[in-house]
This record gives C-alpha cells, structure tokens and sequence, in this order.
C-alpha cells in the first residue's frame, strides 16, 4: 500500500495538483459511510480521494448504486451495462436518487446541484457526469427526451411511415421505442395472414432514429445547423436480422455514431426486443448538408418551455 | 347505523409481540418493565422502563436494527420509519393475518387507515441538528416522513396501498383512542367497510424522559412495583412504547368474510376538561361526559357495564380524578363495574395506549377474563369505595368499556360489546 500511495501521488503531481493527504480519521469515517457497499467499492473510494484519480470513479458510483437497489435487482449491476435505466430497470425513485448523491457528495466531497440531477437517466449518465465534475470539465449534452409530439414537429418524415414513438438524444447516440401496432398498412400485405414487421422498415426505423440525432442532437460542426429538406439514406453494411418482429413487439432501437463529416454521417445500430437481438447494422449511411442556425433559439426555447421548471434554485452555497 | 366489530389485533408491546403471550401475560398479570438500561446514569432520577422486546432500534440508522426474523421490512420501506414506524409495520402484519384479510381486502377504496402517533423525538433532533451542522442539502430526503407526528399513516398507508380514508390523530394520550372513534363513525356512517387503527410510540429516552421535568414519571428503581395505579404510594407513571393494530369491520363485512369477531364496538363518547394544559379535572368532569356520552351512543344502561379498563396511569392526581368520574357515572344506578388499569403491567404507552388497551378488553372479551390490576398493596382510600379488580378474574364480561385522558383534558371513552356467537 505505501508503495502504491507513493507511486499514485507522484502520478497526480505530474498531472498539477497534488491531492490532500487522506488523514486516518477521514479514512475511517469514509469507511463508515460506504459501510454498507462491498468492500471494493471502499478500496476504490479511499484509492480515489488518496490520489483523485478518475478511473477508480466508476466502481466507487456502481458500489453506491448497487448499496441502495433492492437485493433482487442488484445481479443487473453486473452486466456493467451503462444503458441501464435507473428508474426503470432498477427501480430507483426520486428519494433514492437523493441517498445516492447524498452518499456520493459525501464520499468524493463535491457537491451536486439539482439541475444537473435531473439529466441522469442512465448509470452511464451518472459515470459520466461524475467523470466530468471531478476532471473539472463542464457536465456533458444532457440526455434530451422526446415526446412523439416533439418528434413529428421536427421530423421530415411523418406518419404513416413514422416508425418513432419516443426517443431520446445524449451526447452519444439516441435511443427510440416504436411499438408494432398490427394497424400499419404494409401489415395487411406482409405477410399475407401473417403480419410481419418487414427488415427494411426496421432499417428504415434506424435510419429515422439517425435522422432525428442529426436534428436534434449536437450539430457535427459548431454554430450551423442540419437542413431537415437535405437528408437521405446512402449505403447501408452488414445488416443481419435475428428475430422476427410481429404485432405487439416493442422495438428498442438505438444509435450511435461513428463518423460524421459534411456530406456524409455514419452510424451504428441495433435493435432489440426486450432482451433479444432482433436487428443489427454495422453502418447505416445518411447524406446531410447545412443551412443557416438562426433556428436554433427558437428550437431551444420551445425546449425550455416543454421542460419548464418550476422548482425553486438550487442551494449550492452550503459546505461540508 | 352499522354496526361495527373488532376483527383482528395485532401487538409488539412490552408484555408481548403476539396476541398469545399478550393475553397470557394479561391474565396472569405479569409485566413489562425492567431496569432501563438508557436511564442508569446517576443523575437520571427514573430508572424503570416498559421497552418492547426483540428489537434494537437504538441506532439513528433504521438499517442497523434488528428485529424477529418473521418479518422482512425492504430497505425502501425501513428509510421512511422511526422505531414506532417498524413496531407498527409488524402489528399490521400481525392484524392483517389474525384477521385473515386478502391482500385485496386490505388495498381497497372503503378500507381505510388512522394512526395515532405524536413522532420520533430521537429522530427529529437528529435530523435537525444534523441540517445545522452539515447544511440543508444533507439532510435525509426521509428524515421528515420518518420522525413528524404522522409517521404511523405516512408509512402504512403507503407500504400497505391503503386506498380509503387515512389520517393521524394527535392528542397524547388519548390519541388512538380518539383514532378508534372516529374509525368507527367511518364505518358507522357507511364511509368505509374497514378501518385499521394504529397507536404506536418509540418508547425510548427521547419520548419518556421529558415527561421527568413534569414531575410525572415514577422515580422508582423497583420494576416489580413501579407501575402500581390506584394505589397509595403510587409515585409516576412508568414508560412504554411499541404499537397495536385493531382492525374494526362492518357487519355486513363480518357476514361476506365469515370471520367471528373478537367483539362489537358498540358506540363511544368524548369530552373535555376545560381546565389545565396538563393536569386532569379534579372531579374527571371531562371524562365522567365522555363515559356519559359513550353509554348513551351505545344504547346501554351504566348498570350493564361489566368492567372499566381504566386510563389510570399511576399518577397521584390522575387516577383519583379517574375514580371520581366513573363514581358520577355509575353511582346514580347503584352499579360497580370491576375497574383495572393494565398501565400496571405495560407502563404507560402514551399515543399507544388507547389501542393497546382496547386490544386487551377484545381479548378480554373473547377469552373470557377480566385482568386484575397489579401491584396494588396499600388501595388509595379515595378509590376504596369503587370495584378495583385486584386479581385477574376468569369470567366473560358483557360490556367492557376503555377510558383514555390526554393532554389538554381531553377524554375519551369507548364501549365494547361481547359477540353471543364466541365459544
């Protein structure tokens, strides 16, 4: 442990701030606190205030996470999924949310405000957001969430060939949810008595998603904005299906990007159904082109107004 | 009006966390109190405790406790209680299996739930003082649930997906007992087929000892006589905590279940003193209208009252100003209902204790006995005239009624009825 501790602070010193000594009462009372997370988590968390280095950051938040799920749900954890949901998939209410930034504060001694709280959807959110709070790096592209409404305004395709019910856009990707009604016209035909969702539509779903990642998601180049007139599908690579999608699926499309630059905007995606792969594209291809940005208040605006927020400032004067 | 019935109990107290050791310990009149621990410092003048059994609920952190293995309490849940939060959590187990309720019985719009609980002292300064010392952003998103008057509902209404009416009832001592009747005007007045009732107390440093600057706790150090109401050298009341379901029903619920009852509960009465923040009517004027108005809302004669679990708490004022009351009531007929306090045995349970206490006279009056009141040696002569039960007596009374007095001399009296149908 000496030689690590040496090893550690030296390291931190070459990076320009030297971390204040971890005192034995301040250990010891850091060890009460996380009593209750595994004991790697309480490694990790006393390595990180000794050295304040940012990669024992995530098993000190997934040890916090995991201390205040319920038993049952905790195995999920252990996929080191950053994609799972914290309220849906592990049944973290509001107040929950609360104990954990409460212990976090606590055990990285930093404080959290409110208005950033709200952007965390995701253990990925979190992971990330922490990332950046202690580099001193401004908290990332919240996740923006988007009602079907939201998603027809800016959409330039529109029903009935509207394969988005919902979606959300974080700095990395977006996720979409399309549930297959049995009431979409190419039902009646494909197949006949034998309604299938076909793989081009799931494609074309993906495509959609990408579209609308484009639109609303961080513009690839600063200060220009993407011409909703100007987008259309390329190319498309390594597409495999591996389930068939029927009436009362509901697909959970996602993508990400990987390369973007005026013309041409690359994504991955994938598509599942509940647990099961049911599509996957190694590259989806979309052309773009920019027009001017003087949209963009209004867009942002209309934002404000959708998540209009009427809780009163936050107290960040207090300290520990 | 529907008639109302008392179905299922449920008990964590300090003679008993089951309705069968509960009962025994009652008919057998053994008691509760020990030498408390928390109060052994020499410059504490009270030394006696009633506390509950079985449990540690000493830490500020509800997921240090412990407690009997047949109850599993979720973390989520635990968050939101104080130490009465949990001992009601258990009793409602209890009530809810004694009566043989279905989940959907119980989560249902014409059921409904009142507590009785004045907070957790404990609680609340550790949350407050802990506000001041570590900034308002650190305070626990369930320290106020967990300890402000209302904790009782706040938690059960919520774990048990209670969906009819719900509210709490703060007047001390008399507070569930003021709980039980207006539980019974709900299902009275076809409200509600259902109603939970619950009274709890932490029962630990924070909600007895203050009662030691009044000058109402019993400083003795002996447990086996602390508690010794209507007697001459009583000195003080003793402390107690913990928690007790009833669950009263409808008739015409009793029927649709087919359950047989512990008893009816026929009717109640409330008045108050109008005299003193603290200190009970010389002359129980208060409580001798409230037994006077509960008679008359249960259509019964004072003559056919067979027993009286009496608030009497030990104290030299209260329990006379008791004796006064019931002798205003039943004098004029010539009748001598038998007369105990069981505060003897269990100490003094505060926002408990009219639950408490109506929960013994429904195991009176199923099982047939009437309880003695204990430690009595010397009988205080301004009560020799009244029918105090010494010892416990093994016959079923008919009509058992429950006094309960709180502060700011508000009285409360409640009339029970035995069911024809108990064997």
């Amino acid at each position: 442990m000496p030689k690590a501790d040496t090893k550690a602070q030296k390291e931190s010193k070459s990076a320009g701030s030297a971390p204040k000594p971890l005192s034995v009462e301040e250990e010891s009372t850091l060890r009460e606190s996380l009593k209750r997370c595994s004991p790697a988590t309480i490694e990790a968390a006393i390595a990180y205030r000794k050295t304040e280095e940012a990669s024992h950051l995530p098993a000190v938040i997934i040890g916090v996470i995991e201390r205040f799920v319920e038993p049952d749900l905790r195995a999920k954890l252990k996929e080191a999924d950053d994609e799972l949901r914290l309220v849906e998939d592990l049944g973290i209410d509001s107040l929950t949310m609360m104990e954990i930034v409460i212990l976090v504060e606590d055990v990285l001694q930093m404080q959290i405000n409110n208005e950033d709280l709200r952007n965390l959807r995701t253990v990925g959110d979190i992971k990330v957001f922490i990332d950046c709070k202690v580099r001193g790096l401004p908290p990332p592209q919240p996740t923006k969430f988007l009602p079907i409404e939201q998603i027809v305004s800016v959409m330039p395709i529109q029903a009935p060939f509207l394969f988005l019910n919902e979606a959300s856009i974080t700095g990395s990707g977006a996720q979409g949810k399309y549930k297959i009604t049995g009431q979409e016209f190419f039902l009646q035909g494909h197949f006949k008595d034998n309604p299938v969702m076909p793989a081009s539509l799931m494609l074309e779903a993906l495509g959609q998603l990408a579209v609308l990642y484009l639109l609303e998601g961080a513009p690839p180049e600063e200060g220009k904005v993407v011409d909703q007139t100007k987008i259309f599908f390329t190319s498309c690579e390594g597409v495999r299906c591996h389930r068939i999608c029927r009436p009362g699926d509901l697909l959970s499309l996602s993508i990400k990007p990987k390369r973007t630059k005026m013309p041409l905007a690359t994504f991955e995606g994938s598509i599942r159904v509940g647990q099961d792969k049911a599509a996957m594209a190694e590259e989806i291809t979309l052309t773009f082109a920019y027009s001017d940005a003087k949209t963009s208040d209004a867009e942002v605006a209309a934002l404000d107004a959708v998540e209009g927020d009427t809780r009163p400032p936050t107290i960040t004067a207090a300290t520990a | 009006m529907a008639k109302v019935y008392v179905t299922g109990l449920g008990f964590i107290t300090s003679i008993g966390n089951d309705i069968t050791s509960v009962a025994e310990n009652l008919r057998e009149m053994r008691h509760g109190i020990v030498a408390y621990e928390p109060f052994a410092a020499s410059e504490i003048p009270v030394k006696v405790a009633a506390p509950v059994r079985d449990f540690d609920t000493d830490s500020l952190d509800p997921e240090d406790w412990t407690y009997p293995n047949r109850y599993r309490v979720r973390r989520e849940y635990l968050r939101s209680m104080g130490p009465h939060g949990l001992y009601s959590f258990c009793s409602m187990i209890q009530a809810i299996e004694d009566a043989g309720l279905a989940p959907e019985d119980v989560s249902d719009e014409e059921t409904g739930l009142f507590g009785a609980s004045a907070g957790s002292p404990n609680l609340l300064t550790y949350y407050v003082r802990r506000m001041h010392d570590l900034g308002v952003m650190r305070c626990s998103p369930l320290g106020i649930v967990a300890s402000i008057a209302g904790t009782v509902q706040f938690n059960l209404v919520a774990h048990f997906k209670i969906k009819g009416a719900s509210t709490g009832f703060a007047s001390a001592c008399a507070s569930s007992s003021h709980a039980l009747g207006y539980a019974y005007d709900e299902i009275a007045l076809g409200r509600q087929k259902r109603m939970f009732v619950v009274g709890a107390e932490d029962g630990n440093v924070e909600t007895i000892l203050p009662f030691a600057g009044m000058r109402a706790l019993s400083p003795s150090d002996d447990p086996d006589t602390a508690s010794r109401p209507f007697d001459r050298g009583r000195d003080g009341f003793v402390g107690t905590g913990g928690a007790t379901t009833l669950v009263l029903e409808s008739e015409e619920e009793v029927a649709r279940r087919g359950v047989v009852p512990y008893c009816e509960l026929a009717g109640w009465g409330q008045a108050s003193d109008g005299h003193n923040v603290a200190i009970s009517h010389p002359d129980g004027h208060g409580l001798a209208n409230a037994l006077s108005r509960a008679i008359q809302s249960s259509s019964i004669e004072p003559s056919a009252v067979d027993y009286i679990n009496a608030h009497a708490t030990s104290t030299p004022i209260g329990d006379v100003s008791e004796g006064k009351a019931i002798r205003t009531v039943f004098s004029p007929s010539g009748s001598k209902p038998a007369i105990s306090s069981t505060k003897a045995l269990t100490g003094h349970g505060l926002s408990l204790a009219g639950a408490m206490e109506t929960g013994f006279c429904a195991l009176a009056l199923r099982q047939g006995f009437i309880p003695g009141s204990a430690h009595v040696t010397d009988l205080d002569p301004a009560v020799v005239d009244l029918n105090i039960l010494l010892e416990t007596e093994e016959r079923r009374p008919q009509i058992v009624i429950n006094n309960s007095s709180g502060f700011g001399g508000a009285n409360v009296a409640l009339v029970m009825r035995a069911v024809p149908s108990v064997g």
